[in-house]
């Protein structure tokens, strides 16, 4: 069998650990049940130590999850890399091992099949100590930073270019998902990595999943998909059928966000009551009538059976549009010629007419109407005008601030900070089904 | 990828022939010879059967869909490719096996849960401590390289379903025969497409004294002389004019050797899995789970590997 012993992972220190191994285990085969293998007195040991093949330079960022670190290989592993650690349960003082959460299981078993351009690369996995690392190419920089680097020290707006680029290369990465069965679910400027060559990247798959799963698993049970911002209009009506058209509604919402540099519909979030009931995001729903009119059900049929339909009405009173009008249309052109007024020069005016088309087929309400990610592809906006540059910093004379990297804690191994939430329980179990025997 | 069997890893990684899968094998038992002479196990496919078994019995109080299961068999058939079982306790393998299939086809349970389980199956071989299940995880994923999504003939079976016109019966039938391979090397070795057709072709054979879709396992010679009859019936294919008599499944059958011939899928290797299971099945005849389970047990407690 090819299998190579982590995926993609350098095989030459595992190969000799791995003659080590051997050579032991035939001296000791019977003897010392330590070396390898499962069972009370032989616990798991991994064959490659993380900070044999890695040497971290700094910290990067901390989730619930636990950590991300910046790393430089120690056997002439080109380039750099990112590493995401994930913490195992503490319980009680000791660590222990408490099931691995379904959503990094899911997120292991993603990243190590996808292989595409513009989705982030894994480098391999290693399991030691407990705990997960899951080694990714480094990316330099990512939408969030590059946007809010665009409002210092004042607004100035992002090339066209760039953000023809970014979306060309962003909507090419998700038809890849999409054409793979795989909804990524969490897509916000956070997520969405670019290389220091101008490539993007879509990272954390931490809430993605397969969509192609029969049963129930379309029907899912998970609380929480997708940070409100981004939030598709059918989630927060109360659909719970995950389709790549959620993701495409998250695509539009970035859409926007690099054209006006902040979000576009920026609710406040309703947090879950006391009985843990998911509450109707109001707010969210909120802003995103007062910019796209109120849903109609001429405009999207299935939307009187939303089980949230009839929130709508309240919404309506407080609405600027009360005959379903939307005002996307002045949004947009306000946005892209808002700059031109000034001296800048590189304003977004020259996407033009195009390039409300685009956003309005992202930002439709219908999600069967939604533009697909292969659709947006061959969207006209990417035919006309210049050719899209697969580098988005192409003709840019300014350069990116570096990622931020901290050197407070280094420590790969012992560093014991948050991350328990992506742990233990399995975050979207339902209440097990049992059969009677 | 995901979806797409050719650029998944499964394919890349997890394929193999069957000269090297025997490599690998052979190569695991001469790493440790000492414990595989001092601890005779019987033949694979028995223990295939064996795991099969207690798969089943987990499976059924936990809930457990078939497709889960086939994903369980599949992991440990790709770990057992690497680690010497003997070296295991297999009952904790096979219960991390489906804890981790669950979470991956989407059906989630409670490590607790598992662990009680297992603990009532097998009460003198599984420790009530969940952190043993926690670590073989660790484990079973290392030593699959993290490689976890798993392709299954079912979604072939369900496409061509319709292109064959198979009665309910036999799709039930051909299910159950790519229920029964998961018990073979065949996994590892062809592409799900090949097994969901070799399944169908058995499917569609005519066997004597037919009693309708039943486990296929529990008629293992019928569907053994059914997969002779469809190979010589594959070695002589324009022979005959076997459309005009017999009905439905012959003329089925029929359509499906002008559809093959007509593709360009190996007939070889539908050929060969179709010997696999012929083999597997002749071999289930021999099956003893009183040694097998002995065999397994003695290593088990005398290695200490249920603490
Ligand atoms: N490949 C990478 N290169 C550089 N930084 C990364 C990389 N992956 C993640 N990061 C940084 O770590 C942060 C958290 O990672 P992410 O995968 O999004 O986890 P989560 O959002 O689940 O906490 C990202 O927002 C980004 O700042
Ligand atoms: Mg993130």
């Amino acid at each position: 069998m090819s299998n190579p012993p982590s995926s993609g992972g350098g095989p030459s220190s595992v190969s000799a650990s791995r003659t080590q191994t051997l050579k032991r285990s035939v001296q000791q085969a019977f003897d010392d049940p330590n070396d390898r293998g499962v069972g009370p007195n032989m616990g798991y040991q991994s064959k490659v130590r993380v900070i044999d093949r890695y040497k971290v330079i700094g910290f990067i960022s901390s989730g619930t999850y636990g950590r991300v670190y910046k790393a430089v290989g120690r056997h002439g592993q080109t380039g750099e890399f990112a590493i995401k650690k994930f913490k195992p349960d503490k319980e009680g003082e000791q660590i222990q091992y408490t099931g691995i959460s379904q959503s990094a299981v899911r997120e292991m078993a993603l990243c190590s099949e996808l292989s595409h351009v513009n989705v982030i690369r894994l480098v391999e996995i290693i399991l030691e100590d407990k705990c997960i690392f899951m080694v990714l190419e480094y990316a330099e920089h990512d939408l969030l930073q590059i946007i809010h680097h665009h409002t210092q020290p004042t607004r100035h707006p992002i090339p066209p270019a760039t953000v023809k680029s970014i979306m060309f290369q962003l909507l090419n990465g998700c038809q890849y998902l999409h054409a793979n069965w795989v909804l990524h679910r969490d897509l916000k400027p956070a997520n969405i990595m670019v290389t220091s060559s101008g490539e993007v990247r879509i990272g954390d798959l931490g809430l993605a999943r397969l969509f192609n799963k029969p049963l129930h698993s379309l029907f899912s049970g998970d609380k929480v998909v997708v940070t409100i911002w981004y939030r598709a209009p059918e989630l927060l009506l109360g659909s719970r059928h995950y389709t790549p058209a959620i993701d495409m509604w998250a695509v539009g919402c970035i859409f926007a966000e690099l054209l006006s540099l902040r979000p576009i519909f920026k609710g406040e979030e309703a947090k879950m009551d006391s009985k843990k009931t998911v509450p109707f995001q109001r707010n969210q729903m909120q802003k995103i009538v007062e910019i796209m009119g109120l849903p109609r059900k001429e405009q999207w049929p299935h939307l009187v059976n939303m089980p949230e339909y009839a929130q709508l009405t309240t919404l309506s009173a407080s609405s600027h549009h009360r005959n379903g009008g939307s005002s996307l249309e002045k949004w947009y052109y306000s946005t892209i010629n808002s700059h031109s007024a000034s001296s800048i020069p590189s304003s977004n005016a020259s996407l033009g007419s195009e390039g409300y088309k685009l956003l309005s087929g992202l930002l439709e309400y219908d999600p069967e109407k939604r533009l697909t990610a292969q659709a947006a592809l061959n969207h006209s906006f990417f035919q006309s005008g210049d050719k899209v540059s697969a580098n988005c910093f192409e003709g840019m004379k300014m350069e990116y601030p570096h990622r931020r990297v901290s050197q407070d804690d280094n420590d790969i191994r012992t560093s014991s900070l948050p991350g328990t939430k992506r742990s233990g329980l399995p975050d979207d179990s339902r209440p097990g089904k049992r059969l009677k025997e | 990828m995901a979806a797409n069997y050719w650029e998944s890893t499964q394919r890349r990684h997890w394929q193999s022939t069957r000269e090297q899968l025997d490599v690998l094998r052979k190569k695991l038992e001469d790493e440790d010879q000492n414990l595989v002479q001092m601890y005779p196990l019987a033949q694979l496919r028995h223990l295939s059967i064996y795991f099969n078994q207690q798969i089943g019995r987990l499976a059924k109080r936990l809930g457990v869909r078939q497709q889960a299961m086939a994903t369980a068999q599949l992991y440990i058939r790709r770990f057992y490719s690497k680690v010497e079982i003997r070296r295991t306790n297999p009952y904790l393998v096979i219960a991390t096996a489906v804890y981790l299939a669950c979470k991956m086809e989407e059906c989630p349970h409670h490590i607790r849960l598992v662990v009680s389980e297992g603990r009532t199956l097998w009460p003198d071989f599984f420790s009530s401590d969940t952190s043993k299940l926690g670590e073989c995880e660790f484990f079973l994923i290392s030593e699959m390289s993290s490689q976890m999504i798993v392709h299954h003939p079912y979604r072939s079976l369900t496409a061509l379903q319709g292109t064959f016109s198979l009665t309910q019966e036999e799709s039930v039938l051909a299910w159950s025969i790519i229920n029964d391979q998961c018990m073979t090397d065949l996994p590892l070795l062809y592409a799900p497409h090949i097994i969901a057709i070799m399944a169908i072709l058995l499917a569609l054979v005519p066997r004597p004294n037919q009693t309708g879709a039943q486990s296929a396992n529990n008629s293992a010679g019928n569907i053994a002389s059914a997969a002779h009859a469809a190979l010589s019936s594959f070695s002589q294919p324009k022979a005959g004019a076997p459309e005009k008599q017999g009905g439905g499944a012959r003329t089925k059958l029929q359509r499906l050797a002008n559809w093959l011939a007509e593709s360009n899928i190996d007939i070889e290797a539908i050929v060969d899995c179709t010997q696999e299971l012929i083999s597997f099945y002749e071999v289930y005849e021999q099956y003893n789970e009183k040694l097998t389970r002995e065999q397994i047990n003695r290593f088990v407690k005398a290695r200490g590997l249920d603490k």
